[in-house]
């Protein structure tokens, strides 16, 4: 069996990134500690790593993968695979890093700042190898560079007790949740002697071994993705965490994680016959309901934003299995978008809830009443995170949640129930999201209140014309005290939200293709 | 060479051991310490099974004891951080807190 | 029963029997003391499952630099480990490693037996192996140390900042 070394260019996502974090060692030792500087050149790097995922996916994918040249990956024996579903997630993952570490310019110079960047750049890295793992070793292991890098991340604060004590909680569940991972692993080679994903599926195997094997591993990734039998850490952990590295591990980490637990299901699905497949869809359904109704019930109590926002995203990861729940590629394809969708919508919170706190605004929900008046640009572009992660129409958040409820409803059998509890989740949720719009909107009645984001967008975007000279003098000082970098971040996330939410067309038709691709071929 | 079931049988006793000791114990080493056994349970199963390997393949025979070799690796890596975390920790409390602070609520 | 059977069963119920007392101690550095007993061992078992090198891998990495790392992360957070209790206890522990370094002297004297049934390795068929096909691990492991490196030298340096201030204070 012979590895030839690729063509370079499938890589050169994973070499800017590289070249990024020697520049910011090189920039450390010279003992530059601006963000600004720091900072920028990070985001370039991302957003040209962005962008070469972006030209991988126009030039080759999205086809079948008889028709990719072979040089790039050898052939299916190799460790690393390129599907268009895996550069969509390099996408989603980059977009994840690039939303963070644009934002965090805005933060305090500290002597830190060089840390940060190299770990964020680190961590996108791994993150862009589980995309492309066709081996489970591989995908484990990228699992843990992403791993270990956000562990720093999370303590990095390190004069603050609290974010070191998440670090270390974070860090314990983790580490515990690999070794359960590579314990899955050993099963697995042991029934199949490889750990090549798409071995498993045609392969003989003991049976049981393997059932063993795939139920640790997916055991050890439900950690990761916050599943809800394994979600007890995650809110202590983004709590604890500073505001953009709790955006980052809600986007970016724990994506990385339900990617793996898809990729692990449909190589799994495949080896277990029809009657055991069907009890696999029932646990399945059950645990996404199960998480989804938790998050929500226990999202509706809390007090403070950050912890309001981890268990939604807990209740999130709960709509998103559905997409393997559902044994179709349109309902995977619904989840992608799900997962674009709430990458924007979640980092984006969670950085506004980072300039609420720039601007002296407490950690308690209620401490946001009246941020409406007060501060228009980034209200009005929460309202739209909060409408979009409600799943209120024209937001990028309906149209996944669309998706993914169509996907249930079409599909044969008792999927639909899926759907319809689902749809009493984005109830339930309606009521939290609600509630703080409310509150931000409040006290002044001279406003309609926050009912369309898009119209909000417009007007506070568009005020220069209008004739409220005080209100563009306001959205100065605004911009002046959250910080032109993060202003720019949460204004834009806001806008791509509707953008995607009025015109889904492009994106719904590359997550169609590209599930469907990975729904035949298994990566 | 040892029979595959015992070698199992060893492996599976460690993997519960250290669930048992992540399930009853709160300190932040002795958790740290039942991670390393689960861990070892499973670079353990990775070398029995390239002994006994099933694939026909000997460079995939061979992987298993590649696979160990990493996983080595990777476990020291993560007792290196998790040991700075807890110098991080020592440095802006006293000692006798980092004890308490130790005593995790998972 | 042959003599790698008698010596797996010696290791494996020293191993077991080290673990359980290990997350029962009382001391934290009685733990240390056993876990290192349940590493010499497991490294014990890979040199009789025929893969010398993981086991000095193992005795080298995990009952040398890991019980070292943990053991200095208890220094760091007690200040008095060697309580009399404590030393007792590693007379006790030592006496059982004692133990098992006997047992690699006499697993390194008795003959090998061939293989029935299991499979043996080259250590170079191991490495070219790991390098050539299956490169990816070990450059996914390069960037797994690699951020812990960044992590861990940061979380554990004294801020400079912070020194000074302490100072002006």
């Amino acid at each position: 069996m012979s590895y030839t070394i690729p063509t370079i260019s499938p890589y050169t996502p994973e070499i800017s990134l590289l070249v990024a974090v020697v520049l910011i060692f090189l920039l450390d030792v010279a003992g530059v500690k601006s963000r600004i500087l720091l900072g920028g050149a990070t985001s370039l790097f991302l957003l040209l790593a962005f962008l070469e995922v972006l030209a991988d996916l126009g030039t080759w994918p999205l086809q079948g993968l008889s028709t990719l040249p072979s040089g790039y990956l050898g052939t299916l024996q190799g460790p690393v695979i390129f599907t268009s579903f895996g550069l969509i997630f390099q996408g989603i993952f980059l977009a994840v890093a690039l939303i963070v570490g644009f934002a965090s310019i805005s933060d305090p110079d500290e002597e830190g700042a060089p840390t940060f960047y190299a770990l964020l750049t680190l961590a996108a890295i791994g993150m862009l190898f589980v995309a492309v793992s066709a081996d489970l070793i591989l995908l484990l292991l990228s699992i843990e560079i992403t791993g270990i890098a956000t562990y720093a991340l999370v303590g990095y604060t390190r004069r603050d007790r609290r974010a070191l004590e998440a670090a270390m909680k974070f860090y314990i569940i983790g580490a515990l949740s690999t070794a359960i991972s590579f314990f899955g692993a050993s099963l697995l080679y042991g029934a199949y002697g490889t750990t090549q994903l798409s071995a498993f599926s045609t392969l003989p195997a003991n049976h049981e071994l393997a059932l063993m094997g795939f139920g640790m591993v997916a055991a050890g990734l439900a950690f990761k993705a916050t599943l809800v039998p394994f979600h007890m850490w995650a809110v202590d952990v983004y709590d604890g965490a500073g505001p953009n590295v709790a955006g980052f591990l809600s986007g970016g980490s724990k994506k990385m994680g339900l990617f793996a637990l898809f990729v692990v299901f449909v190589a799994a699905v495949r080896v277990f016959g029809a009657a055991e497949g069907y009890v696999l869809f029932l646990a399945l359904g059950s645990l996404a309901v199960i998480t989804m109704t938790l998050g929500n019930v226990l999202a509706l109590e809390q007090k403070t934003m950050k912890r309001m926002l981890a268990y939604s995203s807990i209740a999130q990861a709960g709509y998103m299995l559905l997409g393997v729940a559902i044994d179709t590629p349109a309902a995977l394809a619904g989840a992608t978008l799900q997962i674009t969708a709430d990458v924007l919508m979640k980092t984006g919170a969670f950085v506004v809830v980072g300039a609420a706190a720039s601007l002296g605004i407490g950690p308690l929900i209620t401490d946001y009443k009246g941020l409406g008046h007060s501060r228009p640009g980034i209200s009005a572009s929460f309202a739209i995170m909060l409408l979009s992660l409600a799943g209120m129409p024209l937001t990028l958040g309906f149209v996944g949640k669309f998706y993914l409820f169509f996907a249930a409803v079409e599909a044969p059998g008792y999927f639909i129930l899926l759907a319809i509890a689902g749809l009493l989740n984005s109830a339930i949720s309606v009521f939290y999201y609600a509630r703080i719009l409310r509150l931000m909107y409040m006290p002044d009645d001279s406003k309609a209140p926050a009912s369309d984001g898009h119209s909000l967008t417009h007007s506070t975007l568009g005020s220069a014309t209008g004739p409220a000279t005080p209100r563009w003098a306001s959205l100065r000082s605004e911009i002046t005290a959250v910080g032109t970098a993060r202003w720019i971040t949460i204004v834009s996330v806001a806008v791509l939200l509707v953008l995607f939410g009025i015109y889904p067309t492009t994106l719904v038709g590359a997550m169609n293709s590209a599930a469907q691709q990975f729904w035949t071929i298994g990566f | 060479m040892i029979p595959l079931d015992e070698l199992l049988v060893f492996s599976g006793l460690l993997f519960s051991i250290g669930i048992f000791g992540v399930l009853t114990r709160r300190n932040f080493i002795m958790l740290l310490i039942s991670v390393e056994i689960i861990m070892n349970s499973a670079i353990l199963n990775f070398v029995t099974f390239s002994a006994y390997s099933p694939s026909s393949s000997v460079a995939q025979a061979v992987s298993g004891q590649g696979i160990a070799v990493v996983l080595i690796g990777l476990a020291a890596t993560e007792v290196a951080l998790g040991l700075a975390i807890v110098l991080a920790l020592n440095r802006i409390i006293g000692s006798v807190d980092v004890a308490k602070a130790m005593e995790l609520r998972l | 029963m042959n003599v790698d059977g008698v010596l797996f069963a010696l290791l494996a119920g020293a191993g077991l029997l080290t673990a359980i007392a290990a997350l029962l101690a009382r001391e934290i550095v009685h733990t240390i003391m056993w876990i290192a007993i349940l590493f010499v061992s497991l490294g014990l078992v890979y040199f009789l499952l025929e893969a010398p090198f993981l086991g000095v891998l193992q005795l080298a990495v995990y009952a040398g630099a890991v019980t070292i790392l943990l053991l200095f992360a208890i220094m760091v957070v007690k200040k008095r480990i060697f309580s009399k209790e404590a030393v007792t206890g590693i007379g006790v522990s030592s006496v059982a490693l004692a133990v098992a370094l006997a047992t690699l002297f006499t697993l390194n004297a008795s003959s090998v037996t061939p293989p029935n049934g299991g499979r043996v390795y080259d250590t170079t068929l191991l490495s070219v192996s790991l390098f050539a096909s299956y490169g990816a691990w070990v450059l996914a492991l390069g960037f797994v140390v690699l951020s812990a490196l960044v992590g861990a030298v940061y979380l554990a340096r004294e801020s400079r900042g912070r020194r000074i201030r302490a100072e002006g204070e």
